[in-house]
């Protein structure tokens, strides 16, 4: 709710150098306090991206993890568990009927969908749909989770 | 890696990051460049680094996110413990800092995870002298703050009476609802004077027995009375950062049997950046206000 209140009512400094790295990191220390299992998920997430062929990560332009598919942007984690995954709209449409997903926070009317992580179940749900971003890049990358 | 190597390498994270810290606060201090300021880029870019260089130690034991989060908070409580005792900085003051010291470590040490993957030493190398260069530019800057802060309260009560408890009140005896008072911060609980006119010496008194020595400039009686501050003690627990300058309290009579009360302070501030530290400044003095204002209100409409 914060993180929605502030990213609507401030997300006009993600501009401002570091900010948003700032406020990223001010999730990670809530988290540590508040839910300290939540970072052992998105580690989970990120190590098993990691061994995925052609799959890189770096730090996310406007806080949170990057998730690169042969150097292109696929999907960016922020450290509340806020995962956001691109997708065409023909293929948002096809997931949003699943239930899971919900429009991307910021930007509904693009092919960028969000998904909220709030249990270890949800791990692998949140791997499908990197997958699927994966494969509209005609790649291979695989989950083993 | 074996766990002996292991623990000297985070250790060493530890003791490098807070060394580079203390040596540049120290230097500056040494240097007089801004004698008796904090600026921000010692709130800001100096952990920051810390977090850089933490990173930059810890970068081949392949440590987790959730590791990493709790090693940077693990540090930033290693800085404020340091502060205590090298900068002699009080509790509360700690506390105010806090917030700041754990989310730019935190930054610093996931931007310097990030840095250091990419491992392209000419650009870290850039982005760690730029940040130096930030520190240097920011300390030899001029640095001066002045700040008023305004409350209102509607007393029922004439003027006449308000004015009788404006000037000097009884020790305050509630208890203080904000919690940085709670917690120890020292509080307004009486106001003395030595006569009633201008130019005449009043003393306001906290609750750890701070004196704050004032000299009245304005005395309209149920309008208006304006003090200066002559002296305020100097103490680790927020009253080196800030200095009050001037007090004054507006009394309006409304006509109707009830006063329109103001409370105005200026204050100049010693700490930066200003976005954070003015927001904490406005608050104590709003609450030291109050706590003062809401006292007359009880006085006054006991009659």
């Amino acid at each position: 709710m914060i993180f929605e209140f502030i990213v609507k009512r401030f997300g006009f400094l993600k501009r401002i150098p570091l900010l948003p790295q700032l406020f990223d990191a001010l999730l990670r220390v809530q988290a540590l306090i508040a839910k300290p299992e939540l970072l052992s998920w998105l580690d989970s997430l990120e190590k098993e991206l990691q061994s995925w062929p052609g799959v890189s990560i770096s730090m996310h332009k406007y806080g949170g993890s990057q998730f690169n598919y042969q150097g292109r942007e696929i999907a960016h984690l922020h450290s509340n568990g806020l995962l956001d995954v691109r997708y065409s709209l023909k293929i948002k449409q096809e997931l949003l009927t699943e239930g899971r997903i919900s429009e991307h926070h910021v930007l509904p009317h693009t092919g960028w969908v969000s998904f909220q992580l709030r249990s270890e179940e949800d791990l692998k749900y949140a791997l499908r749909l990197i997958e699927i971003s994966c494969s509209m890049k005609i790649g291979h990358c695989s989950s083993s989770l | 890696m074996n766990t002996n190597t292991e623990n000297f390498t985070l250790i060493k994270g530890f003791f490098l990051s807070n060394l580079f810290g203390f040596s540049l606060i120290g230097i500056s201090k040494l240097l007089l460049l801004h004698p008796g300021v904090f600026v921000y880029t010692e709130f800001v870019v100096i952990p920051l680094l810390m977090g850089v260089i933490s990173a930059w130690c810890w970068k081949d034991l392949d440590l987790k996110g959730k590791q990493l989060t709790t090693l940077s908070c693990l540090n930033g409580i290693i800085a404020i413990v340091l502060s205590a005792f090298i900068l002699d900085e009080g509790v509360i003051c700690l506390i105010i800092v806090s917030p700041l010291i754990f989310a730019f470590i935190v930054t610093g040490v996931f931007t310097g995870k990030a840095m250091f993957r990419k491992n392209n030493k000419n650009l870290n190398i850039s982005i760690f002298s730029l940040l130096l260069l930030l520190f240097v530019a920011d300390s030899l800057a001029t640095h001066h703050h002045e700040n008023m802060v305004s409350d209102v309260m509607l007393i029922n009560a004439p003027a006449k009476e308000v004015w009788k408890h404006v000037v000097a009140f009884e020790k305050i005896e509630e208890k203080n609802k904000f919690w940085l008072f709670r917690m120890g911060m020292p509080s307004p609980v009486q106001a003395t004077v030595d006569g009633y006119y201008q130019g005449a010496g009043r003393k306001c008194i906290f609750s750890n027995g701070y004196i704050f020595d004032e000299k009245i400039t304005v005395y309209k009686p149920g309008q208006d009375l304006t003090f200066e501050i002559v002296s305020q003690p100097q103490d680790p627990e927020i009253m080196g950062h800030i200095d009050i300058l001037r007090g004054q309290f507006l009394l309006k009579d409304n006509g109707d049997g009830t006063t329109t009360l103001t409370g105005n302070s200026w204050y100049r501030l010693y700490v930066f950046p200003l976005w954070y530290y003015d927001t904490w400044a406005e608050s104590i003095t709003r609450n030291v206000h109050l706590r003062v204002m809401d006292h007359i209100k009880v006085l006054s409409e006991k009659r």
